[in-house]
């Protein structure tokens, strides 16, 4: 079979990119894979086009809901029907009528948690698959940037017997990483693609500042005199309103981003950006996931990334479209240890052990503790996994642990900004790949103008015009005539 | 400046009999039977709900800002008092038509099926048929998918009719010029983002908190325009279907209701429904209580309502037996009667 046809004829592209085919031709081959490559690079596409070899459905786990429908609408744009998300947004007959109907479906979407349910288990062994897809595999292990616990459990579903080849992807996974996605989705001896996780053409910057105060002057001058469209990443959800009020004051087009926004304001703000309305945004690390912009010029650290892995995805925004861009990494005296306060409010400690086996003694829903504001959603997650593997005192052992290694992964941040020698280098490094060559500007030690990278920002005092809502109105429904 | 005035509106109603956090539980829509009961009590049907998003935090922040500008006393144990400005400011915040009892959030729906509409009929007229909607979930996209089959969509005339209904509806309600933007602002087309609340606060020089409550208010008047002229807006009125809640009423009080309504007297039902008296008077009460519209005349005169207002303001209490011993030719449920009601009936 001639993979080239296929995809020219159901995507449209004339040629594979770097890594798509190796992967594919070995899941038409039977065999399990892992594939490194990095944002933006094409992924979805390998599980995609063997949707249109094997005439099985394809069952794809993904671990956010907002992730999950985007790309259900991409496939959609392909013209493809019979694609389904199977979530929490389905109310009951919803959900029966579409599990009902799952052998019918190409693709299949699903969360871990509702993977794991009784109705849709005994669906599925009652169904034949052609694959199944793990996406963002690295979320399976708690040396990843971002673990999440209902990962571990796919497992529970892929050990079975008699199964289909699994895909695990991910952009960024460290040896260690690796070696947990093999061992947790009980992979027989899968063929591994990795792709380098360099991107030449993203050029590495660093700065240093007294307080965090200069640190602003600095980000608020480079932004008025240097071109975007680009992205600052800061820690606090009410630091990415605040910033960008001041960039807004300045006549800079900002919005911020963070997790707690409005679901329709979040749209408008990726819209925005995609169409070029929007200049810059403020975000927290919530930005990015699913957001396809190629020109994107600017990324900037305000705070420092809570580790290396973050960092990678992070500046992985910026420069899809190939063209240079440069990430600006700012540091101020104290960042680490706000960096590490930072990542412990998002962890769950003894305390809370002790919290949840309250809540249990008095016969009350642990998850209360959520809503009485005594520990985030992300930590109660964490939590309320170890709590149903291990007696309390083992949890708290392994909160323990995992806290000396989210401490170790700020310190890691650190070398990188404290190093001497190539930034672009020691990165790399992390992944436990060797740099094969270095670009020119390549990094902030090894020599860097930033003026050969981003251009001067024309000071345009066009204003789009404020129209009434009639005319507004008019515009959208009747078009611009 | 909204937000103050309209908590300050809610602390004034509740004449300082409840504690701080009354009006915050309100706001945010709690189903206990304290709240509820307190809708009817302190005649507070516009709030219920309007906020549940509404954290703590904030109402906590606006809450002491309101302290400082010495607008409210706070006590140790919860309870306050209004300054005397407090009331010039509160009677500011009665501008904004609310009806949260009635709508209970699902004014977010019915923008929800119109934005989506909106979007899909701006693609359709320039022939794009694939695009992300803007609205995520599969039951508003499986609404809308089948509006537009029912009206015809591919005629291509949808557009215009939805653009004149639109406009005529919204010229023709009272709205100021300033929330018919906000609302329209957040619509999204072919080539055309919304604006974020951001955005919005910062071309009107407003709190976010205060244009999302122009905005709410915003959609509660227009839909209530589009129902009460349901004939004139034949697309928009079919959005709101299913938007305003019919009778928020318990099962078995819903079925008193439905006889009342049909001319049976208390105790027909009571006999029909095989119920004690005393149960058909709690539905009546529980009727009374949710449906403004609802007359307690029938059951009790206006001389006698005045009565039983001026005994609560007398003895400063609602406890049924002091206000018994008040006005003793008056039956218990006939109390009940008026203090589910509120302060609005005696006035
Ligand atoms: N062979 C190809 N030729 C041209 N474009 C392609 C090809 N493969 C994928 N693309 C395009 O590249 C873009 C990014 O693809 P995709 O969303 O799969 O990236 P990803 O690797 O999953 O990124 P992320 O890490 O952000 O999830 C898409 O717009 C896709 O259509
Ligand atoms: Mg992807
Ligand atoms: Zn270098």
């Amino acid at each position: 079979m001639e993979l080239e046809k296929v995809l020219e004829q159901h995507f449209g592209y004339t040629s594979f990119r770097p890594g798509q085919k190796e992967v594919i031709e070995q899941i038409v081959n039977g065999k399990d894979v892992i594939a490194l490559l990095p944002t933006g690079m094409g992924k979805s596409l390998c599980y995609q086009l063997p949707g249109y070899i094997f005439n099985k459905p394809v069952l794809i786990i993904s671990p956010l809901l907002s992730l999950m429908q985007d790309q259900v609408d991409q496939i959609k744009q392909l013209k493809e029907k019979r694609v389904v998300a199977l979530n929490s947004f389905l109310n009951a007959s919803q959900k029966k009528g579409t599990i009902q109907h799952l052998h019918q479906y190409r693709f299949i979407f699903i969360s871990p948690e509702m993977l794991l349910q009784q109705q849709v288990q005994q669906k599925l062994i009652s169904m034949e698959l052609s694959l199944i897809v793990v996406d963002e595999a690295h979320c399976i292990s708690q040396w990843g940037f971002d673990f999440r616990p209902d990962y571990l459990r796919i497992g529970e579903v892929t050990a079975k017997g008699n199964r289909p080849p699994i895909l695990a992807l991910s952009a960024t996974a460290t040896n260690k990483v690796l070696g947990d996605i093999e061992f947790y989705l009980k992979m027989n001896n899968p063929y591994t693609f990795i792709h380098s996780v360099d991107r030449p053409n993203i050029h590495i910057g660093r700065k240093m500042f007294q307080n965090r105060e200069e640190k602003l002057d600095w980000i608020l001058e480079h932004v008025i005199e240097t071109e975007g469209p680009g992205i600052i990443y800061t820690q606090s959800r009410s630091k990415t309103e605040s910033i960008s009020e001041r960039l807004l004051q300045m006549g800079i087009s900002t919005a911020a981003y963070h997790g707690g926004k409005d679901p329709l304001d979040r749209q408008f703000i990726q819209q925005q950006f995609i169409d070029g309305s929007l200049e810059w945004i403020v975000a927290t690390n919530a930005f990015g996931m699913g957001v396809h912009k190629q020109n994107v010029r600017q990324i900037i650290h305000e705070s420092i990334p809570s580790n290396v892995a973050n960092y990678m995805q992070e500046i992985g925004r910026a420069g899809r479209d190939g063209r240079d861009a440069l990430a600006m990494l700012l540091f101020a005296d104290g960042d680490d240890e706000f960096a590490k306060f930072v990542g412990m409010d998002d962890f769950p400690n003894e305390v809370h052990v002790d919290l949840y086996i309250e809540y249990r003694r008095k016969d009350e829903l642990p998850s209360t503790m959520i809503q009485n504001g005594e520990i985030s959603e992300t930590a109660y997650r964490v939590l309320d996994y170890w709590m149903h593997q291990f007696h309390p005192n083992e949890v708290k052992q392994q909160l323990y642990a995992m806290k000396n290694d989210k401490m170790k992964a700020v310190e890691e941040v650190l070398q990188l900004i404290q190093t001497k020698s190539c930034m672009r280098e020691k990165l790399v490094h992390y992944f436990g790949q060797t740099l094969m060559e270095k670009p020119s500007n390549c990094c902030e030690c090894c020599g860097l103008e930033y003026k050969d990278i981003i251009r001067k920002r024309e000071q345009s005092d066009y204003k789009e015009p404020t129209v009434s809502w009639r005319r507004r109105l008019e515009n959208i429904l009747l078009g611009f005539s | 400046m909204i937000f103050e005035q309209i908590l300050l509106q809610i602390f004034h109603n509740f004449n300082q009999e409840r504690t701080i956090s009354a009006p915050f539980h309100l706001l945010k829509g709690k189903r206990s039977g304290q709240t509820i009961q307190d809708v009817g009590i302190y005649h507070l049907h516009k709030f219920f709900s309007i906020l549940p998003k509404l954290s703590r935090q904030h109402y906590n922040d606006i809450l002491n800002s309101l302290i400082e500008q010495q607008y409210i006393k706070v006590f140790d144990e919860g309870s306050y008092l209004l300054t005397e400005r407090a009331k010039e400011v509160a009677k500011i915040g009665e501008g904004y038509f609310f009806n949260g009892w009635y709508y209970r959030g699902n004014e977010h729906i019915f923008f929800a099926r119109l934005s989506l509409i909106v979007q899909s009929l701006s693609h359709q007229g320039e022939n794009q048929m694939s695009f992300s909607p803007i609205q995520k979930d599969e039951q508003i996209q499986q609404w809308v998918r089948q509006f537009l089959v029912v009206n015809n969509y591919k005629e291509g005339h949808l557009q215009q009719k939805l653009f004149e209904e639109m406009v005529s509806s919204l010229e023709s309600s009272n709205l100021e010029e300033r929330a018919k933007t906000i609302v329209i602002n957040r619509l999204a087309g072919f080539q055309t983002a919304g604006l974020t609340w951001q955005q919005i606060s910062y071309q009107e020089k407003l709190t976010e908190m205060d244009v999302q409550l122009i905005y709410i208010s915003t959609l509660h008047s227009w839909i209530t325009h589009i129902l009460n002229h349901s004939e004139k807006y034949v697309l928009l009125h079919q959005l709101a279907k299913d938007i305003r809640v019919i009778i928020p009423l318990s099962g078995s009080a819903y079925q008193t209701a439905e006889l009342f309504r049909k001319g049976y007297s208390m105790e027909e039902i009571s006999h029909i429904r095989r119920l004690k008296i005393s149960t058909i008077e709690d539905h009546i009460v529980e009727i009374a209580m949710n449906d403004p519209e609802f007359s307690i005349e029938q059951f009790i005169s206006t001389e006698d309502v005045k009565k039983v207002m001026m005994a609560v303001d007398d003895y400063n209490t609602r406890k049924l037996k002091i206000l018994h011993e008040v006005v003793p030719h008056l039956s218990y449920f006939q109390i009940r009667l008026v203090l589910a009601r509120g302060e609005e009936v005696g006035t």
